[in-house]
């Protein structure tokens, strides 16, 4: 019996091992030139990611039905994955062997599947590229680890519009019409929100992440892209102003814990009246919460806008090569771009032809018109604030050391001091 | 009774084995060699000797997540193997709503971790009801930091998997506590034993092979905390990763497109060595007992 229980200790712990076991998984980098003179014919699938709706759903159909014509003897099969896990998504689909032919990717995806060998080189394949799209979408795109490769063709462009409570800000002694347009600004206005209200509404409400960082004037990493250099006073300086707030009550108590909801859940329940989105997020509100929606002032980003990028790329194991690339350039030409982009306002399309259209500075009138426009302009000197070696457990590290900070556990300059050796220490791994 | 066919037993035994081997033994063995590769998600696969297990003694959590681990399992093991059996006693006795009780205290366990721990996170937050209880009370002014401070948040987890831990070790104990003869305790009241000379002598000596049982257990589970410290303190393990679980750790590395797959199985490779440790005291301790 007793033998029976230590059996019955080592099974159970080996289950332990077993259950937090992993899997493996690896690629080759695949570069090749397609030969793209042979006629089109076939079958390939076309992934998007949560695009199948009542309101796109007709225009790829549509699209589809056409690249189709154009093409007898062809079938896109057309595919859809929900917005949560993408990430995972894609990552099972490359391990397994099954990623679609053509393929969504935002630049951060793209680039471990790129790494793994298995996006086709555009560059190589598009003689017309950099003619064809945005430069900023391009080099989204290109990545300094992985040589001057290009592995996605620029599909929209998003970044974000800074959007406001008129009624909480009227109530609170705040001109909405004058909104913050630093952050400065914002960090006093915050102060008169919180002194009027006794401190029950709130403007700011988000712990501070890289792209503040970016926006003290820090540079990320060095040109090479092997070592993180955000440790700096000016990034100090902002985490500074951020602690100083958080401990003035100017943000909500809960910001740095579990049970922070999230900027823009307490914007909708109205205890936030600050909150940054994509340029159509008026049109967004006006169907959820309709009651909100006339309450909401667009303006321009605070101090530098971030840029999204979204994109499309070929697997490089696609079977069918040819058609797969051939439809990725169907998908991302200028005329296809611009009749999506009609159907979201506030992003603009990754061709060159289309992005710099002033048709798309001019508003109709409408607080959701006026913050299309603003993300039009906003565009036109957004970053990509992200580098593609950014990971998730380096954002980890960042959070907890700029938590540490902001509870006064730690320095600001020492939290990143830490957050860049934890960084550079992944970086290396 | 001598038998003729001696694979009889592995023939009646194959289908666990081969469960076993396929869903714990490969996984570990496969974990073990893992770990000493530099495979990713998506990439890696060389071999690079120690390379990992050297890395782990430079993470700056680690430290913190064997020690939240063991204080974990080292309040749990004693308090789970303790308190169940009372419970237990308690609703052993036959009268009128017991049945009830019984239902109540073993509610928790059905409920699901991350629900319990969610509804927990409100219970316990700034503007909580506990804190909000305790001021209206006027035992505090300022509201208790049960999700911000590290050791609150720590015991915190640690009250609610005992809470909900409570019903599933009691079942197992009613089940015990039935075999322990009424003979026993009836000759030991003659002897003039009191309540509690009962319990030492006479209850306790007759589940000890089931309080062992539920110590392994509960030290298992304990190592491999995860919901719990993850719902209560956010992803990012409480303020500045202070309550990491080892566990949390190695989902940390193990997570997304350019997850540290070969530094996880390092770090499950410890955590088994970790878990063996404690197992085998107790299973070595309850032998000499027997």
């Amino acid at each position: 019996m007793p033998r029976i229980r230590t059996l019955l200790a080592l099974a159970t712990a080996l289950a332990a091992l077993a259950g937090c076991g992993v899997g493996g998984g690896s690629g080759d980098a695949a570069k090749q030139t397609v030969a793209t003179d042979s006629p089109l014919k076939g079958e390939i699938t076309f992934q998007t990611w949560s695009l199948k709706n009542d309101k796109f759903t007709p225009y790829f159909t549509a699209l589809i039905k056409d690249f189709e014509n154009q093409h007898p003897g062809t079938t896109v099969n057309w595919a859809d994955q929900p917005g949560d896990g993408y990430a995972d998504k894609v990552t099972s689909q490359v391990t397994g062997g099954s990623l679609p032919d053509v393929v969504n990717l935002p630049p951060d995806i793209a680039h471990g599947v790129a790494k793994a060998g298995g996006l086709l080189d555009l560059g190589r394949n598009v003689p017309t590229l950099n003619q064809d799209y945005v430069g900023s979408g391009l080099k989204a795109y290109t990545y300094p680890d992985l040589g001057s490769a290009t592995y996605g063709l620029p599909w929209y462009l998003g970044t974000d519009v800074s959007f406001w409570n008129k009624a909480m800000m009227q109530r609170d002694g705040l001109d909405p019409s004058k909104p913050p347009r630093t952050f400065g600004e914002l960090v006093a206005a915050a102060k008169v929100m919180h002194d009027r209200s006794g401190g029950k509404d709130y403007l700011m409400s988000r712990p501070p992440g890289l792209s503040d960082i970016v926006n003290s004037g820090t540079r990320l990493m060095t040109p090479d892209g092997k070592k993180f250099t955000f440790n700096t006073d000016g990034a100090a300086a902002m985490l500074d102003e951020y602690t100083a707030a958080y401990k003035a009550g100017y943000l909500p108590s809960n910001v740095l814990t579990s049970t922070y909801e999230g900027n823009s859940a307490l914007f909708v329940k109205q205890q936030v009246a600050w909150t940054t989105a994509g340029g159509n997020y008026i049109q967004s509100v006006q169907q959820s919460d309709p009651s909100l929606a006339p309450q909401i002032v667009p303006s321009p980003a605070l101090d530098t806008a971030p840029l999204y990028v979204q994109g499309v790329s070929v697997a490089a194991r696609s079977k069918n090569l040819p058609l797969a690339l051939a439809f990725a350039q169907f998908v991302t030409d200028n005329a296809n771009q611009v009749a999506f982009i009609k159907l979201a306002p506030g992003y603009l399309p990754g061709t060159a032809a289309a992005a710099s259209d002033p048709a798309y500075s001019k508003s109709d009138g409408t607080a959701q018109g006026d913050a299309a426009v603003y993300a039009y302009q906003d565009m036109q000197k957004a970053v990509n604030f992200t580098p593609p070696q950014w990971t998730d457990a380096m954002n980890t590290a960042l959070n907890q050391q700029i938590a540490l900070a902001m509870t006064g556990k730690e320095s600001s300059r020492q939290a990143l001091e830490n957050a860049v050796d934890q960084a550079d220490r992944l970086l290396a791994q | 009774m001598r038998s003729h066919r001696p694979y009889t037993p592995w023939l009646l035994t194959a289908p666990a084995l081969l469960w076993l081997a396929v869903f714990s033994l490969w996984p570990a063995l496969n974990t073990s060699v893992l770990s000493f590769t530099n495979v990713h998600t998506l990439s890696g696969g060389s071999f690079i000797g120690l390379r990992n297990y050297s890395l782990m003694w430079q993470d700056p959590h680690l430290r913190d997540a064997i020690l939240n681990t063991l204080v974990f399992m080292a309040v749990c093991v004693p308090l789970l193997t303790i308190l169940p059996l009372l419970l237990a006693l308690l609703v052993q006795r036959t009268l009128p709503f017991m049945g009830f009780f019984r239902t109540v205290f073993y509610f928790p366990v059905i409920a699901s971790a991350v629900v319990v721990a969610m509804i927990w996170q409100w219970l316990l937050d700034d503007r909580g009801l506990v804190n909000g209880l305790a001021r209206q009370a006027g035992l505090i002014h300022s509201a208790l930091p049960f999700l911000t401070d590290r050791w609150l948040l720590l015991f915190s987890a640690i009250a609610l998997t005992v809470w909900k831990g409570l019903g599933y070790y009691m079942v197992l104990y009613l089940s015990a506590l039935g075999n322990v003869r009424r003979e026993l305790h009836e000759a030991a009241a003659v002897d003039g034993a009191g309540a509690v000379r009962r319990f030492r002598s006479v209850t306790v000596p007759g589940v000890r092979g089931t309080m062992a049982l539920v110590a392994m257990l509960v030290a298992v589970n304990a190592m491999r905390v995860f919901a719990e410290l993850y719902v209560l303190g956010g992803r990012t393990g409480g303020i500045g990763g202070q309550d990491v679980s080892l566990v949390m750790l190695i989902q940390q590395a193990a997570s997304g497109a350019d997850g540290r797959l070969g530094y996880a199985s390092a770090l499950s490779v410890l955590l088994f060595l970790l878990t063996v440790g404690p197992l085998l005291l107790l299973a070595r301790w309850n032998r000499r007992e027997d």
